[in-house]
């Protein structure tokens, strides 16, 4: 147990996700001078009044919280551009608008902790909840399409939240499928007959293999 | 191991950008610590890794107790303690992972190669989990049992294999994503389904067609 | 109908919430014990009664042989049931030494048998002598670190104060950036509060 959650079932807790989207990097405007820091995990600064730097988004937060600096919004956290993406998302029945991997945690901690630096906050956040929900949505039933065997399923551009949200469900789902449909677990004759048959064409049979891999990027 | 690769010539400036930052221990223990917590088996040890970590950890710890000793201003110290703190949960939580999964498999890891992926620590603390363990079932239950029921690896003495050991289910499937790597992967039995690392970012994949890519650090768990 | 008590067993334990230790049912564990053994006794006689008769017991397939079977049958599906149940019992005391320490509280160690007692010591001990093999403590740390600092406003005059880091004058309604650890007395006593940003 190692006082740890199961590792089967959900391998990363919010709050470790969170940790790991920490070290994503961030531009800030210091307000104060300081030397550099030599961290264990980077060299950061000299920081110096209205000079923007790059800092990890944990030390961002930080000197925001002790109002030693302005964190400035990445680029794809503008109105405009979520705006694109929102519209992207609602055009494409399965794919994914390529987003920030740690999108929906960066955002909120942006919110929670730099408000004030954020153009057109109102906008920005619900603009970032309504493409939460689309995606989310997408992805719901994107899941419904697995309804037998499958190798693997390719979830291209989906955040590192909303996978794990939906993993304990889609790892269940795709192990339950695997051991049912597996060749050990088949002895009724008839399904036997039925796969020879199909072996025997070879047309439907590769049909049936290609879907063997789930696509969520099929348009 | 972030250099060097045949594949270089294809980086684009994101994926460089990348590699550079991946050459920090912390960096290098944050792959470790994830691909450790999302594997279903335990990984080889990261000896020399370890080492370095535990030797910055305490440079880092000295430098901070020097600042707090030479008048150096608060905010620097409280900023150096968190990025301590940071690396020092990294370190302990992969360490735990591992022991978590030595608890879990204990009598399989040690009747298998797996044996030689632990640190010499990590099998002296294997060796007392197995034989606390049989100590305990087999005074709390075997012994109570009929005799040709009483072994803790089989069912009975008739039975054909060790067929009471738990063991980690590798065809279990697992999240993974590229990293600065180029690698394509047959996910099926027939080798007509692959999976391309570049072009499909992130995948569900069962363990057992990755597991060499992720031993030799070519693709990330997550 | 046989094993249905050594299920029960199971259903007890998992109808606990996770991390949870119901105290040791003795009475059913003893009662499937007896199952087994007499399960045994009649494979014995079975089979014995296969060969009075002068029957090869590899080849002979009659109603005796299926009855010893059901029975042999019988003590695996027990001794499954139990093993499962002390095993995934012990797999929540070991981790309660996580959580509350080497020293397991009086309303914890009445659950436990003798032998769950002396297992959470023997695995105790093997996890405290791989930290000191390590000089490590695991058990701290369990979770991401968070800002060590936090922002307070005070509630009532409590005065200048030498704290770990800094000797503040924590007057009314005064706001300051303290050490989650000093501030903490102060909050439960009501007498500061935690601002959120």
């Amino acid at each position: 147990m190692a006082g740890q959650s199961d590792p089967h079932i959900s391998l990363f807790s919010a709050a470790e996700i969170e940790f790991v989207a920490e070290d994503e990097l961030v531009e800030i405007v210091p307000n104060i001078s300081m030397e550099p820091l030599n961290f264990t995990c980077g060299d950061f600064g000299p920081f110096r009044p209205q000079m923007p730097t790059e800092v990890p988004m944990w030390l961002a937060v930080a000197l925001k919280k002790r109002g030693k600096c302005v964190i400035c919004p990445p680029q794809w956290m503008s109105v405009d551009k979520l705006t694109q993406v929102l519209e992207a998302e609602r055009d494409t029945e399965y794919a994914f608008e390529p987003l920030p991997f740690h999108y929906v945690e960066l955002s909120r901690l942006l919110f929670d902790h730099a408000h004030e630096d954020i153009p057109d906050l109102y906008m920005v956040r619900t603009l970032i909840e309504d493409i939460r929900d689309v995606r989310f949505h997408k992805l719901e039933s994107s899941l419904k399409l697995i309804n037998e065997r499958v190798n693997a399923v390719k979830l291209k551009n989906v955040s590192a939240m909303e996978m794990n949200i939906v993993r304990p469900f889609l790892v269940r789902t795709l192990q339950s499928f695997y051991k049912l449909d597996s060749p050990q677990m088949i002895h009724n004759p008839v399904t036997t007959a039925y796969r020879q048959a199909q072996a025997a064409d070879r047309g439907p049979r590769l049909e049936l293999r290609r879907r063997h891999m789930i696509d969520l990027l099929r348009r | 191991m972030a250099s060097g690769s045949e594949e270089g010539t294809e980086l684009e400036t994101e994926d460089i950008d990348k590699s550079i930052r991946l050459t920090t221990d912390v960096e290098l223990l944050k792959q470790a610590w994830r691909n450790e917590k999302a594997s279903p088996e335990i990984l080889k040890f990261q000896a020399d890794l370890v080492q370095r970590s535990k030797e910055q950890i305490q440079l880092m710890e000295d430098t901070v107790e020097d600042y707090e000793g030479n008048g150096t201003d608060p905010l620097t110290i409280s900023l150096y303690q968190m990025d301590l703190d940071r690396y020092q949960f990294l370190l302990r939580s992969y360490l735990r992972t591992r022991l978590q999964k030595i608890e879990k498999y204990t009598i399989h890891i040690s009747k298998t190669e797996m044996w030689n992926r632990l640190s010499r620590p990590e099998q002296k603390f294997a060796k007392r989990c197995k034989d606390s363990m049989e100590k305990h079932l087999t005074q709390s239950v075997l012994s109570k049992l009929p005799e040709g029921y009483r072994s803790i690896l089989q069912q009975s003495a008739s039975s054909d294999a060790e067929d009471m050991v738990p063991e980690p289910q590798l065809d279990t499937f697992v999240f993974c994503k590229s990293n600065q790597y180029r690698e394509v992967v047959q996910v099926g039995e027939s080798g007509d389904e692959q999976f391309d690392f570049a072009v499909d970012g992130l995948g569900v994949i069962r363990y057992t067609a990755i597991r060499e890519l992720v031993e030799t650090g070519k693709v990330d768990l997550v | 109908m046989y094993g249905r008590r050594g299920t029960q067993l199971l259903k007890e334990l998992s109808s606990c919430e996770t991390g949870q230790l119901p105290a040791l049912n003795t009475d059913t564990f003893d009662e499937v014990i007896k199952e087994c053994k007499a399960h045994s006794s009649e494979v014995q006689s079975l089979t014995g009664k296969i060969q009075e008769e002068g029957l090869d017991l590899a080849t002979t397939r009659n109603a005796d042989y299926f009855g010893a079977a059901i029975h042999h049958y019988s003590i695996i599906r027990n001794k499954r049931c139990l093993m499962a149940y002390m095993y995934n019992r012990a797999e929540i005391i070991q981790s309660l030494r996580w959580k509350v320490g080497r020293i397991l509280p009086q309303e914890i160690s009445v659950k436990l048998n003798h032998s769950e007692e002396e297992y959470f010591k023997n695995h105790s001990s093997a996890l405290e002598s791989y930290m000191s093999d390590l000089e490590l403590d695991l058990t701290v740390d369990m979770v991401p670190p968070k800002d060590p600092y936090i922002k307070v406003r005070v509630l009532d005059d409590i005065g200048t104060l030498l704290l770990s880091d800094q000797s503040p004058n924590l007057a009314r309604h005064s706001i300051h950036f303290l050490k989650r650890t000093d501030a903490e007395q102060f909050i439960s006593q009501g007498l500061m509060e935690e601002l959120s940003d």
